[in-house]
């Protein structure tokens, strides 16, 4: 099977899946990585948090909106509306377990971690995937999505290899005169070295919304290619061409710069998929050093 | 002699901020002939002096001339609200009209700053812009556009990240477009100060002088304070906010010894230049590889808090005659107890509402049976929790106004809330994952913290109310910059301060209910048995005194009490809601005269009002809960600016 063949049926795939798996379950998810990969695997829930902000900013794989009921902002989520869905089972990650007094008066709460300060997420990601489909009895369907996400991954390698010479800095801006960069221990991070490059950002993110640093550390590695991860800030249009150094970065010169649309940041195996999607295909256009 | 003295010391901060610059620039230096190195340098590490001088320079001389022409020495961009104003403005622009920020953000954050103002101005004008009432009109506008600010960044995440950076206040520069923005407004500004020299000098004696000097004083007032906005807000704009610059450097400019205007109008802008320059080197100094680990303006707002107070003692307080006459007698109830069972009747109106009424995925819902045992397990706390915070917060209300004699002093001005919201920040920034013990712990450690603060500014001037609102006020700011400097690191600490900063109940639990309501018995008990003293107070010192009130006792329990409760229910509620504020008004409008009726109204009231923002908090975007910290203050904005308006004709 071709690369392009083999990418066409899982998407196929992945079309086909949404329906609920198992109707007698009513799940409901707080986390937004759980989220997506409980879509991902082909599981509706009856509940989750901040769709709003979710379509803007995960926005892959769609939630069907008729189906699932909105429970508000993910650090206060609506334990009344959570309480007349009524669901068999509430998944939360470690990034809400302080909630779980609360939600355990509902039904029984399963938490699965999907990020660790300091160490690389994917493979903690893995296991949280695999884990999630045991207790929602589709074990081999996660075990076949995890295969298949390495898979698309490693092909997606195959096809950079050309590109490899030069480091890659990941980055949001903040505006036009700050980023913050994600190392290795990010999902971004971590998916890049499964690309096969090499990140540019050599410190450790500790956590997404890490402190801003200004523009001209990207001079640290003068060779490295950038990709901006979007959404960046309106005014940022406007100020970064005025830029100095920004315009006198080597990528910016030699084309060596690429937006994304918006991945999520603290994503699950999907938002990895959509990340290595979307790098690999900004990436390719690059001119090869 | 004594001049070179106090030139001194300035003149070695100058040297000292020269001395870490050339550290920066030998740091910065290119090896060879690096073209990149070059252009970071020319581009980055230069224009960053620069800025750090003018925007300095510029702060310094926006708050000498809004404290000349308000003859108010606490006037600065953020007592006044000018910052919080911009803020918001700046954040409601990026989510509903990005295009407003391509276009210009120097004019998003000018509206936003001079709307601030605006307000502040008409709010006070009718007790002609008395500096107190100024102060705490600007910190009540700072503190709703700052909790409004705060439920825009909660409720979009990380689409702000750029308003954290921007509410840090960072001076890192990458073109000399910014210089040459604060450079040219520093310029027009100094230019027109110097012209203006005349009525400016006029302006700060009191109006009749100026008006029989032929100021057209409305028109040159008005002109400078849009002045002095602009400035403040192009600073704002192009690196975010840098507090208290504005408030110090003319302060220290006077201590130093510049006696006349002109003298001023050259040593403000000098210190502050010489205060940023120095702040933003030793932020450099300590930045590391992964980024500056302090942003210039929090490590301004944590080096300008202790100096606040140093400075406070020191400045000649009042230029203006000062506001003793007592709260205007009012309407008294022929029967107050057929009053207070009105009012109690309301308030369980209120809860029987908020217990059975509520929205759910099909809609409206009357609960009953089984739902209803359910949904009382959150919606009871809740309840609870919020009229407790609503009764302590109208019964220091009620307290602070027979103190001070002022209507517009609240629980929120004596800056015990903000202050346990630092002692909250403090015990976070060392645990993250600290549990509810010790952020409740670390809460009242910050509030009792502020309240000695308080206690001791206020002792020296025999806690005479104006000492004890500006000390207040002054306290409160400090705090205040103390957790915007922590939120604007953007961790998940800061996702927790903004929980709390916008004031809410959804975690409320059976804990926090039972905690509240024992606070609440602790609390007001004891402020029943003052009820004889709050009669006389108001009545000023000399009388209180005549009437055989231990002045100084009584005044110092009142506002310890008062203290308590305000911290007591900042842990719950926030630190914001003008709960505190209006309860008292509202018993008095409803003829309840006599402090003991007043009291028990006022809590009753307040304990009402918070349970109905609280179950409007959670029905009116339901799933999504607002913060009922926020909801109160919208609800008790509208009603400040109607009784400022109509305090106006009982004046005049």
């Amino acid at each position: 099977m071709t690369r392009r063949a083999f990418l066409a049926s899982g998407a196929a795939a992945l079309a086909a899946a949404p329906v609920r798996a198992d109707v007698s379950r009513s799940i409901a998810i707080i986390d937004w990585a759980l989220l997506e990969t409980a879509l991902a695997l082909g599981i509706v829930p009856a509940a989750a948090s901040e769709l709003m902000q979710y379509r803007n900013l995960v926005v892959e794989p769609e939630v069907p909106d008729t189906v699932v009921a909105d429970l508000g902002l993910r650090g206060s989520p609506n334990f009344e509306m959570l309480r007349q869905v009524e669901p068999d089972l509430i998944v939360i990650s470690q990034f809400y377990d302080y909630q779980r007094p609360q939600l355990e008066r509902i039904a029984p709460v399963l938490s699965l971690p999907v990020y660790d300060a300091g160490t690389p997420p994917y493979a903690l990601v893995e296991d949280s995937t695999l884990k999630l489909g045991e207790a929602l009895g589709i074990a081999e369907k996660a075990r076949a999505y995890v295969t298949d996400t390495a898979r698309e991954i490693a092909l997606r390698r195959t096809a950079l290899t050309s590109h490899r010479a030069r480091p890659v800095f990941i980055i949001n801006l903040g505006d036009s005169r700050h980023f913050r960069a994600f190392g290795g221990d990010s999902m971004f991070g971590d998916v890049l070295g499964r690309l096969g490059m090499e990140n540019a950002w050599s410190d450790t993110t500790s956590y997404s919304a890490a402190a801003p640093v200004g523009i001209e550390a990207l001079a640290r590695v003068p060779d490295a290619g950038i990709v901006i991860v979007d959404p960046s800030p309106p005014e940022v249009a406007r100020g970064l061409p005025r830029n100095a150094i920004w315009n006198a970065l080597p990528a910016v010169r030699e084309g060596r710069v690429a937006t994304i649309a918006p991945v999520s940041h603290f994503g699950g195996l999907p938002s990895a998929r959509r990340f290595a999607r979307l790098t690999e295909s900004a990436m390719s256009q690059w001119p090869v050093a | 002699m004594k001049g070179q003295r106090i030139l001194l010391p300035w003149a070695g901060l100058g040297l000292l901020a020269a001395m870490l610059f050339a550290m920066e620039l030998r740091a910065a230096w290119p090896q060879g002939d690096d073209a990149l190195q070059w252009i970071i340098l020319q581009n980055a590490v230069l224009p960053r002096a620069v800025v750090a001088i003018l925007a300095g320079a510029a702060l310094g001389l926006a708050g000498l001339l809004l404290q000349r022409v308000l003859r108010n020495a606490l006037a600065e961009p953020s007592t006044l609200g000018i910052s919080a104003g911009a803020q918001l403005a700046m954040a409601t622009a990026t989510l509903y009209a990005p295009a407003l920020m391509g276009w210009s953000v120097g004019f998003v954050a000018f509206a936003g700053g001079i709307a601030a103002v605006a307000i502040i101005l008409a709010l006070t004008w009718r007790r002609g812009l008395e500096p107190v009432s100024v102060v705490l009109a600007g910190m009540m506008v700072a503190l709703t556009a700052n909790a409004a600010s705060a439920a825009l960044i909660l409720a979009n995440g990380d689409y702000l990240f750029s308003l954290f950076i921007w509410g840090g206040g960072s001076l890192v520069q990458q073109s000399w477009d910014p210089a040459i923005a604060i450079g040219s407004r520093l310029a027009i500004g100094l230019a027109a100060a110097i012209l203006l020299l005349r009525p400016l000098g006029i302006l700060g004696l009191d109006d009749a002088s100026a008006r029989s000097l032929g100021v057209a004083l409305h028109a040159s007032r008005f002109a400078i304070v849009a002045l002095a906005v602009w400035i403040a807000t192009t600073v704002a704009a192009e690196v975010g906010i840098i507090g208290f610059v504005g408030l110090a450097a003319p302060a220290l400019a006077t201590l130093s010894g510049a006696r006349t205007l002109r003298q001023r109008i050259v040593a403000a802008p000098l210190i502050g230049a010489i205060l940023l320059w120095v702040t933003d080197g030793l932020v450099q100094l300590a930045s590391g590889a992964g980024g500056e680990r302090l942003p210039t303006g929090a490590a301004t707002a944590l080096l300008g808090g202790p100096l606040l107070l140093w400075i406070l003692p020191r400045l000649r307080m009042m230029e203006w005659p000062s506001l003793t006459t007592p709260m205007a007698a009012s309407r008294r109830a022929a029967r107050p107890v057929a009053m207070l069972l009105v009012t109690l009747v309301a308030l369980i109106f209120a809860m029987v509402v908020a217990l059975f009424a509520g929205s759910g995925p099909y809609g409206w819902t009357i609960a009953t049976g089984d739902l209803l045992a359910d949904l009382s397990q959150w919606r009871i706390p809740r309840i609870v929790v919020a009229a407790a915070a609503g009764a302590m917060l109208a019964a220091a209300g009620v307290m602070v106004q027979r103190l001070t004699g002022n209507p517009l002093a609240s629980p929120e001005v004596l800056g015990v809330g903000t202050g346990a919201g630092a002692g909250l920040t403090a015990v976070l920034l060392i645990n993250a994952t600290a549990g509810l013990f010790w952020q409740i712990a670390g809460a009242a450690a910050g509030a009792l913290g502020a309240l000695l603060l308080i206690l001791g500014v206020a002792a020296r001037g025999k806690f005479g109310p104006e000492r004890l609102l500006l000390g207040g006020v002054a306290i409160g700011a400090a705090a205040s910059a103390i957790i915007t400097a922590v939120v604007a690191m953007g961790t998940t600490t800061s996702y927790t301060l903004l929980t709390w900063l916008t004031g809410s109940t959804a975690q409320a639990d059976a804990t926090q209910a039972f905690t509240a309501l024992t606070l609440m018995a602790v609390l007001i008990t004891p402020a029943l048995l003052t009820v004889r003293w709050l009669d006389i107070l108001p009545l000023g010192g000399e009388t209180a005194k005549s009437l055989g009130v231990p002045l100084i006792r009584a005044r110092f329990l009142v506002v310890l009490l008062a203290a308590l409760m305000t911290a007591s229910a900042a842990m719950f509620v926030g630190p914001l809601s003008f709960i505190g504020l209006i309860a008292p008004h509202l018993a008095r409008l409803l003829g309840l005269g006599r402090a003991r009726d007043h009291l028990i109204g006022a809590v009753l009231l307040g304990a009402a009002l918070m349970v109905v923002s609280d179950w409007l908090a959670r029905m009116v975007a339901f799933p999504y809960q607002l913060p009922v910290g926020l909801f109160a203050s919208l609800i008790g904005g509208p009603y400040l600016v109607y009784l400022l308006s109509r305090g106006a004709h009982q004046r005049g």
